[in-house]
């Protein structure tokens, strides 16, 4: 079993950017038809979310992120040691996003920047990821990103996905003190086995010459193989009888009951998944802030675009977060922790786009 | 069989379950539909469908479903 705890390390600011172009879900009515639109809207709750524009990528989002954390947390950029960044959306091939956005941050070259190549989990993994780099290293200031762009490989006629994608990034400091305060535990599980249930095929190295020709897949949508495929069915029964097992292993592991918790900030899949989980672990829903019904789907960093979504105005006090992520790999994971409030930062919008790092021509490099 | 009858008619009350034996590959049913029915299974029996139960055999008709939630309940 992935288990792991952490002792002396506090998260001490969560930040989170969203783009400002609204797309509504009741907009696609004219491509699915009112009563498809209707279902998924019933089904989901989701009734608008928010996508990038065609040159906004998720580095974009994180950099505007990560910026407005280090304002608000009045940091020098200097004294972060190390930047993760959690994507499946990243600008290139190569080299990893997280080092666009230790350019633009301004870190410095004594610090440990990498990319995880995660979706939907990425916030329950990279805080393990982070956490350890920690307490086994110098390194007492730390960053993790989290942003996904996914409706610019989603066909635009996937009725089974696109309504579903939001986009937003999250930015969270990690710092390591020595105060006693409550440690950051995570219970982290994979299977390989569903390794297609979520997957964009082309764009790697598998197939170079992958096609570019929209064909109908099995489930009925149109797609090329540079598109996402999620078989929606199977995420589904993973979600509810794998997420809730995991969630009950780790309570029984730290001997804690949901009573413990005052807040479950589950990865935003849709409304059905979580209220499914919900009522077999026995969460009070208002335990749960969801984000769904504005934002959408907004991959790795849904949970905690919920908190600060839920947190980001309120008054001081302390919260003991459950948060659990789940999703493409497949991947799954709980994480604990607490924080204070006004460590949670209200949502902001950004159109930032890093025009430097757009390559339209070989000539330009 | 009635039970399970009354659960399907209430996530597809257009459908006539009794009679249709081409349920998913008839395309009567899509995703939606299947997950709606899969949560509420679940519940009702307190079984857990699991991703290799996934096939349109285990769909496609009313005695089918019914002999999921048979099998899923001997395996409890």
């Amino acid at each position: 079993m992935a288990y792991f705890k952490f002792d002396h390390i506090k998260i001490r600011g969560i930040s989170c950017v969203i783009p400002k172009n609204i797309i509504r879900t009741e907009g696609f009515k004219d491509r699915f038809g009112s009563e498809e639109v209707d279902k998924f809207m019933e089904m989901t709750g989701i009734t608008q979310t928010r996508w990038t524009s065609e040159k906004q990528t998720a580095s974009d989002l994180a950099t505007a992120a990560a910026q407005n954390l280090i304002k608000q947390k009045g940091l020098d950029p200097k004294e972060i040691k190390a930047l993760v960044f959690g994507t499946h959306s990243p600008d290139y091939r190569r080299p990893a996003s997280a080092f666009v956005i230790q350019k633009q941050l301004g870190l410095s070259t004594e610090t440990v920047v990498f990319d995880i190549s995660l979706g939907c989990s990425s916030a329950v993994y990279g805080m393990q990821v982070v956490a350890s780099m920690m307490v086994n290293s110098d390194i007492d200031k730390a960053i993790l990103v989290l942003g996904d762009t996914t409706s610019k490989t989603t066909n635009l006629n996937d009725r089974a996905s696109i309504m579903l994608i939001g986009e937003a990034a999250v930015a969270v400091y990690l710092e390591k003190t020595s105060e006693k305060v409550s440690p950051i535990r995570s219970l982290l599980r994979s299977d390989g086995e569903g390794y297609r249930y979520l997957i964009v095929p082309a764009g790697g190295y598998r197939n170079l010459n992958a096609s570019v020709q929209e064909e109908v897949c099995q489930d009925g949508n149109p797609r090329t193989l540079h598109n996402s495929f999620m078989q929606g069915t199977s995420v589904f029964t993973f979600t509810i009888s794998d997420v809730p097992k995991a969630m009950k292993d780790y309570l029984a592991i730290t001997e804690t009951t949901i009573d413990n918790y005052d807040v479950f900030a589950f990865h935003q899949a849709n409304l059905l998944i979580i209220k499914q989980i919900a009522k077999k672990l026995k969460i009070p829903m208002e335990k749960i802030p969801l984000t769904l019904p504005i934002y959408g789907n907004t991959s790795g960093a849904s949970p905690l675009v919920s908190l600060c979504e839920f947190y980001g105005n309120q008054e001081a006090k302390k919260l003991k977060v459950m948060m659990i992520g789940f999703g493409v790999g497949i991947s799954w994971g709980v994480t604990s922790f607490e924080i204070d409030t006004e460590d949670i930062f209200p949502i902001e919008e950004s159109d930032y786009c890093f025009a430097e790092g757009f390559i339209g021509s070989v000539s330009e490099l | 069989m009635e039970k399970i009858l009354k659960i399907l008619s209430d996530v597809r009350p257009d459908i006539d379950f009794e009679s249709e034996t081409l349920l998913v590959e008839g395309g009567l049913l899509d995703s939606f539909d299947i997950v709606s029915i899969i949560s509420e299974l679940n519940d009702a029996y307190e079984i857990n469908i699991r991703v290799h139960d996934l096939k349109p055999e285990n769909f496609n008709s009313l005695s089918a479903i019914q002999a999921l939630v048979e099998r899923k309940l001997s395996e409890k």
